[in-house]
């Protein structure tokens, strides 16, 4: 139980990054590799900021603020500079990775004895429950507190960032933005900088993916500079997981997609690796997941030939 | 209205690939006034159209709109000034997207945006009585995808959109060129009723004659990246689709001539 609880919660928190890889890659059709960089930076800048004493909710929006940051300057380097997208995301990732260590000053942070968010959730799920036990049982299970609250507290995040998001994409910004990534051509007839919203999207989609960082190592306890290699994979074979769920473009369900993906995938990683799956293997499973997950589509339809013309 | 001066652009310069693609392009329109620009192809007629909208800036040469100078703007600062229908069906419209949002992100061409509801119940009614009088029977269908109509539909749809917050200027780039005649018709007699009834300032370009005859109140003939002909007033509405034929007959015999004048002296001479 806790093997599954703890996945969730990871789940849930990556859903953040899920949902930034889904921003970048789908609304822009972006390979934005910035990501793998700006996880590790949002972790990194709110991990010295809790060991500073800074209030933990302050250290997590300026772990997300240095995400966006980040994702600016990707921006800036493909639309003012004229550099390949791919390029533009290895480039930065690359640099961070200095900046980093900058931050860190060191390769490891353990975060075990500063009060973070995680410490904030469990004390307030301690008094909620009452007398501050340490499990409790549910349903027949024994679940620990701690564990509980991180679930409540990374579900409560998740569901406000989805809302906020799906919010934010029927404003006049947000549709320009979706527009964007849909046909440059039109919108900017309409009088829509296409730099502009390629720089904010970039912004905005490597600040959730920071955050997403800022959380995870708030939950695990520690940050570590090279928590962020094949972040973006991760990414997306959780949206690539969550479009095969919600099968739809419609953008709600596209965004409740991309976290259920998050969720499944690493509960399949969970399960798979409790099974017996030698972790060094993970990476390699999760990039040809994503192989065969991009090219199921093309080889479906040739198998199977013209069985109905879908219209379009 | 609009005030094009000695508009020069020349593609790829300086490689074997240069295309002088306009040359000295003068053009005055005045406020309302509907102008068909037709020519061969290659003969800038695009160029020209683009380089107003400002998918380019031009080498040398001024473009003033409005009373603004617009000749160093960039592409979507132009955009609060003109509307635009392009040629290929698929270009104008957000596929993915609801017929009620294109709309909607039409509806503030050109205008900042911010967090505000891209719709809301007034605008959505709004959609709806004016996709009511395309009479094309979508207003029910304000928030299918665009991508599931077809290309004309889709360019009615631009043209609506183009033309929502009345343009200072409109520009059709052959916007019937991709579509099936029946729908082309369509698009015709619903770009024809928009213009009247906005009096917009209207670019078009056309392959058809027969469109050029019957639409506008004047014709320009562009040729090399010049304008060869001007035809306006009584000779406008005198002008048949054989006479441009003709003229077109004219410019290409011209062409063949000028090259059998070169042979000729190349061989007498070098």
């Amino acid at each position: 139980m806790t093997l599954l609880i703890g996945a969730t919660t990871i789940g849930l928190i990556l859903a953040l990054l899920a949902l930034g890889v889904y921003l970048s890659y789908r609304i822009f059709n972006f390979p934005d590799i910035t990501a793998d960089g700006s996880i590790t930076l949002g972790a990194a800048v709110a991990s010295i900021l809790l060991v500073h004493h800074w209030s933990p909710m302050a250290a997590t929006l300026i772990g997300f603020l240095a995400g966006a940051a980040a994702g600016m300057l990707t921006g800036l380097l493909h639309t003012k500079f004229k550099i390949n997208a791919l390029l533009s995301g290895i480039l930065v990732m690359t640099a961070l990775y200095s900046v980093n260590l900058h931050v860190m000053g060191k390769s490891n942070i353990p975060l075990l004895n500063e009060s973070t968010l995680a410490n904030q959730a469990e004390s307030l799920a301690g008094s909620f429950l009452g007398g501050g036990k340490s499990e409790f049982l549910l349903a027949g299970w024994t679940v620990g507190s701690r564990d509980a609250a991180m679930l409540v507290g990374a579900t409560l995040m998740v569901l406000a960032v989805g809302l906020a998001l799906y919010l934010f994409f029927r404003t006049n910004l947000g549709t320009a933005m979706r527009a964007t990534g849909d046909n440059s051509q039109m919108i900017c007839a309409l009088g829509v900088s296409v730099d502009f919203i390629i720089i904010l999207g970039l912004a905005l989609s490597n600040g959730l993916i920071a955050l997403s960082g800022a959380l995870l190592a708030q939950y695990q306890g520690f940050v570590d500079v090279q928590m962020g290699i094949g972040m973006v994979v991760w990414g997306l074979a959780s949206v690539i997981i969550g479009e095969a769920l919600v099968g739809t473009n419609k953008i709600g369900l596209l965004i409740t997609g991309a976290v259920m993906g998050s969720v499944l995938f690493r509960l399949l990683v969970a399960i798979a690796l409790r099974w017996g799956l030698n972790p060094n293997d993970l990476k390699l499973i999760t990039a040809v997941f994503v192989f065969a997950a991009l090219v199921m589509p093309a080889v479906l339809r040739k198998l199977r030939p013209a069985a109905k013309p879908t219209a379009t | 209205m609009l005030e094009l001066h000695n508009l020069i652009k020349t593609f790829n310069p300086g490689t074997p690939n240069e295309v002088r693609a306009l040359r000295g392009v003068t053009l005055t329109l005045e406020r309302g006034s509907f102008l068909i620009i037709i020519g061969t192809n290659g003969s800038g007629k695009s160029t020209l159209l683009n380089a107003v909208a400002g998918t380019f800036l031009v080498d040398s040469g001024r473009i003033r709109l409005a009373d603004q100078d617009i000749t160093r703007q960039p592409e979507h600062r132009r955009a609060r000034l003109i509307g635009r229908v392009f040629q290929n069906p698929f270009s104008g419209t957000a596929p993915s997207m609801s017929i009620a949002e294109n709309l909607a992100l039409a509806a503030r061409r050109g205008q900042p945006r911010g967090l505000g509801w891209a719709l809301n119940h007034k605008l959505r009614q709004q959609i709806r009585d004016r996709i009511r009088s395309l009479n094309m029977g979508l207003e029910d269908r304000i928030d299918n995808a665009i991508g599931s109509l077809s290309g004309g539909q889709r360019q009615a749809l631009t043209l609506l959109m183009a033309s929502w917050l009345k343009p200072d200027l409109l520009l059709l780039d052959e916007h019937t060129a991709a579509l099936d005649p029946k729908s082309a018709d369509q698009v015709i007699r619903l770009t024809h009723e928009i213009i009247q009834r906005d009096k917009l300032t209207t670019l078009m370009v056309t392959h058809s004659m027969q469109q050029a005859v019957h639409l506008g109140d004047r014709i320009v003939m562009m040729h090399r990246g010049q304008v060869l002909h001007d035809l306006r007033g009584a000779e406008r509405e005198r002008v048949r689709p054989e006479d441009l034929l003709n003229r077109f007959d004219a410019v290409r015999r011209r062409e063949q001539l000028d090259a059998g004048v070169a042979e000729l002296l190349r061989q007498n001479y070098i």
